[in-house]
């Protein structure tokens, strides 16, 4: 909600300054951002009385003075004749009309008018509706006229079944379903009431005689429609946080007093239809309560007088919460107004005295975790949404889309989908796992916590290894070696199924915690871990490019320096450097060693040039030592 | 010519993984939170209405359990938790206080887009016996945001709105640019709440606070895109070691 600093200063007294009044807004729990005069307010969802000038200036008033008096049309007003029936009080406890006449309805706007829509940033529509949209900026309460000429028969207020087209009165048509809170006449829906107004009723530039509809409706009879049928309103949004059901005549008043600024006023009439309803909350006024929520020795008095600054009343002993204060019930909202009058950060803190408990490093998945990670395998975590519907998956009502509407049974999809987006960036020896519960239902739902995990590609990045492929035997030495019969089901995902070129074997592990025996456990160590935050570096989208080398070692005493000197590479296109082949050439004395170099940028694709200017600096000083070569080069 | 069996072969180190940094991240949290004194408890992703908003004094009106804020499912009998609070319901069922609990793990909200994702996760924890007040969850947010910020952080709260605390709070910390950070929210526990687990809130009260582990994970680390934790991208993953 957007609000002009002017305006707001307008009911303050002491005239603060911008940063003042920020840092008073914040203390109360009021959250904003500054744009020159415009305050863009933030504020929760239990504070919709706080949704205009003056109700944020009744907040203010417990730090500032501030003037409660708004211009209103004071002089008699006739009791209007109108044909209406409420027929569903309890959506709609209170609701009033007022019905003006005016001799022109092309007017020139005050300073006031105009301003507000430079601070809101909204178009004008017509006087009336215009008027409209102020009051609500300016006392909170949402209004809406009707065209009084277009209505000619009784006008309803109902909580009806609908199965029909609505034009708004911003033209566009939305289907009305299931129940709503609707005015009819001529059983014609004229408004979504509390969110907008219908099209055939709708003021224009011409429309001289109003009809304004003042309403308090239930904020649950109008939740969530605006959502629903895809209608910005503002109106909605007040009306599903509360507004103050005691202030429909003031409002009208005040929207009559507006008009007279701008018009000559032919006649006015005005009528109130009221339900029997719950107004008055009181709470007895106990400032121990209050100390006892709060940790502070608060005495009454002190307590009292913040609560009037917030214009809270007293008698006979009790606490009379203003009508508007929707969020008030208990002695813990009222520590909480009290709090904030005083500054969360002024109040002290206490100590707590609790003795630490032991965590869970020890148990299974934590054992699990470390053996795959101590074995090189990552960690993913997925989401877990699937398009398939298998048998026992339970389904989302309300998907993002189609692809994700239902819950995954299985880690599998997810994994081979990591697998292969892996492989697409150059990856060629690919470990990963996950733990995760997966939920399936029979009669009722299943919570199973699982582990899944993948492997594909080279069995290391290091000479022993980079020749051999990762496939069952490694994982059945990981996970079956050590037990009497094998716990872990290895199967092989066949390529020929997926949607990849890449021939290295796939294979695949999932198994429920609970179905690996505790002798498994028990063979595990639990390490201790902690976490080291390092420096995140963003990593390249980049493609990389390899680069391999064989070296040929003529003097074998050298090979060492020289695998020294290659492992100390380090460059900002340097992704990655190993030794992946180690040859021992006894007929001719001579060792042969083969090293990899990733290159990859951050900035860009190298370029075959860039990445052989890069080979050259690394090559130079190692060919220079005499007994090392490079055959071809 | 030197003989080649006097050349020891090269070291071959294996190459170790990595945990994944939001599980690091919350392993942490409740572990610093274990020292505190808070024990972990564990309940359904999978939840009921019943657990997820009206134990918790979410009312039908509140705009959270609209259909665009909350995944339900199997016709809407459940809803995927939007947060881990219905844990900590569950467990205080079971329990009689003093308790002092922590539930984590991962929680649904209907978002997509480049600052929030549909899934993530929370740390959150309760405490609930005689006597304890808003000035003791001042003192104990205070403790755990020094441990996660240093010493020499500067702490601010600010009236905020949940539900199932009142009052309730959030706590921001000012960065290193000079800009206040938004990192927990907390309150002391509605007494509805209480009375909601059959505990006496005459008797006592309760503080409860709740961090996203994606927050706390990207000031750590300094990941700027939430999104970066859920690529399984191993280049990034392996920075995590």
């Amino acid at each position: 909600m957007k609000i002009n600093y002017q305006d707001l200063i307008n009911f303050v007294s002491e005239k603060p300054s911008k940063e003042d009044l920020s840092q008073k807004l914040f203390q109360l729990g009021h959250e904003h951002e500054i744009n020159g005069d415009i305050f863009d307010m933030e504020l929760t969802p239990n504070r919709g009385d706080c949704l205009s000038l003056i109700g944020l200036a009744r907040d203010l008033a417990v730090f500032f003075g501030v003037s409660n008096s708004i211009d209103l049309f004071n002089d008699d007003i006739e009791s209007l004749e109108i044909n209406f029936e409420n027929l569903s009080p309890n959506d709609c406890p209170k609701i009033s009309f007022l019905e003006i006449e005016i001799e022109d309805s092309k007017v020139e706007y005050k300073p006031y008018l105009e301003n507000y829509f430079n601070t809101v940033g909204a178009g004008k529509a017509n006087i009336f509706t215009d008027i409209s949209n102020y009051i609500s900026y300016e006392l909170g309460q949402p209004t809406h006229c009707f065209d009084r000429e277009s209505i000619k028969a009784k006008i309803i207020f109902e909580n009806r079944v609908c199965n029909t087209t609505f034009k708004t009165l911003l033209g566009s048509e939305v289907l009305l379903k299931d129940r709503n809170c609707v005015f009819t006449s001529n059983d014609e829906i004229i408004s979504l009431a509390g969110v907008m107004g219908g099209a055939s009723t709708a003021c224009s530039s011409n429309t001289k005689k109003v009809l304004v509809e003042c309403a308090y409706f239930n904020p649950e009879s109008i939740i969530g429609k605006s959502t629903k049928y895809n209608l910005t309103s503002d109106a909605a949004h007040k009306f599903e946080r509360g507004v103050d059901i005691a202030s429909q005549e003031m409002v009208l008043r005040r929207f009559a007093k507006v008009v007279q600024d701008h018009a000559k006023i032919k006649s006015i009439r005005f009528k109130s239809f009221s339900e029997a309803y719950n107004q008055d909350l009181n709470i007895p006024i106990d400032v121990n309560k209050i100390n006892k929520i709060l940790g502070m020795s608060l005495k009454n008095d002190e307590y009292l007088r913040h609560l009037k600054g917030l214009g809270f009343h007293f008698a006979d002993n009790k606490i009379k919460v203003p009508s508007y204060r929707h969020d008030i019930e208990t002695n813990n909202d009222l520590a909480e107004e009290i709090a904030r009058v005083i500054g969360y950060n002024n109040i002290k803190s206490i100590p707590i005295n609790l003795k630490s408990v032991a965590n869970n490093y020890g148990d299974k998945v934590a054992k699990l975790e470390s053996l795959l990670v101590n074995n090189g395998f990552s960690e993913v975590i997925n989401f877990p949404f699937s398009s398939n519907n298998d048998k026992g998956s339970i389904n989302i009502d309300n998907p993002l889309d189609s692809n994700r509407n239902n819950f995954r049974i299985s880690l599998k999809d997810s994994l081979i989908e990591n697998l292969l987006y892996n492989e697409r960036r150059q990856k060629d020896s690919i470990k990963i796992f996950e733990i995760s519960d997966i939920y399936t239902k029979d009669k009722v739902i299943k919570q199973q916590k699982k582990l899944g995990l993948i492997i594909s590609g080279r069995l290391g990045h290091n000479y022993n290894d980079f020749s051999k492929k990762l496939d069952q035997k490694y994982l059945n030495n990981l996970l079956n070696k050590n037990n009497d019969e094998d716990i872990f089901e290895i199967t092989e995902i066949l390529r020929s199924s997926l949607n990849t070129k890449k021939k290295d074997k796939i294979f695949y592990v999932e198994i429920p915690i609970e179905d690996i025996p505790m002798s498994f456990f028990s063979k595990l160590s639990t390490q201790q871990r902690s976490i080291d935050f390092i420096n995140y570096k963003p990593i390249s989208e980049y493609p990389s490019s390899a680069r391999d080398f064989s070296f040929v070692i003529e003097d074998v005493q050298v090979v060492h320096e020289i695998i020294d000197m290659l492992d100390n590479i380090s460059d900002k296109i340097i992704k990655d450097s190993f030794l992946f082949d180690y040859y021992k050439d006894d007929k001719r004395k001579i060792i042969k060693l083969g090293y990899r170099f990733i290159f990859q940028s951050h900035l860009k694709t190298l370029s075959d040039s860039e990445i052989n200017k890069k080979v050259n600096e690394i090559l130079c000083p190692i060919l220079e030592i005499d007994g090392v070569s490079i055959p071809g080069m | 010519m030197s003989n080649l069996d006097n050349i020891n072969l090269p070291a071959t180190s294996n190459e170790s993984g990595t945990l994944h940094p939001i599980n690091q991240t919350k392993d942490y949290l409740l572990n610093l939170l274990a020292d505190f004194g808070f024990k972990e408890v564990h309940g359904p992703e999978i939840e009921t209405e019943e657990f997820n908003f009206d134990m918790l004094n979410i009312k039908k009106s509140h705009p959270a359990r609209q259909m665009h804020d909350t995944f339900y499912a199997e016709g809407k009998k459940n809803v995927l938790r939007t947060h881990t609070s219905p844990v900590q319901i569950r467990s205080m069922l079971e329990s009689k206080p003093p308790i002092a609990f922590t539930s984590a793990g991962k929680v649904y909200r209907k978002d997509d887009d480049a600052t929030h994702l549909p899934m993530f996760h929370q740390v959150e924890g309760i405490y609930v016996d005689e006597n304890v007040t808003f000035a003791n969850l001042k003192d104990l947010m205070h403790q755990i945001l020094h441990e996660l910020f240093g010493d020499n952080v500067e702490i601010r709260f600010r009236p905020s709105y949940f539900p199932f605390t009142e009052p309730s709070a959030e706590v921001d910390i000012l960065s290193e640019s000079g800009k206040w950070l938004e990192i927990l929210g907390c309150g002391v526990v509605n007494p509805v709440v209480l009375k909601n687990c059959n505990i006496d809130s005459n008797k006592y009260s309760g503080l409860a606070f709740g961090l996203g582990v994606e927050r706390i994970a990207m000031l750590k680390y300094g990941v700027n895109d939430i999104r970066e934790f859920y690529k399984s991208n191993l280049d990034f993953l392996a920075q995590f070691k």
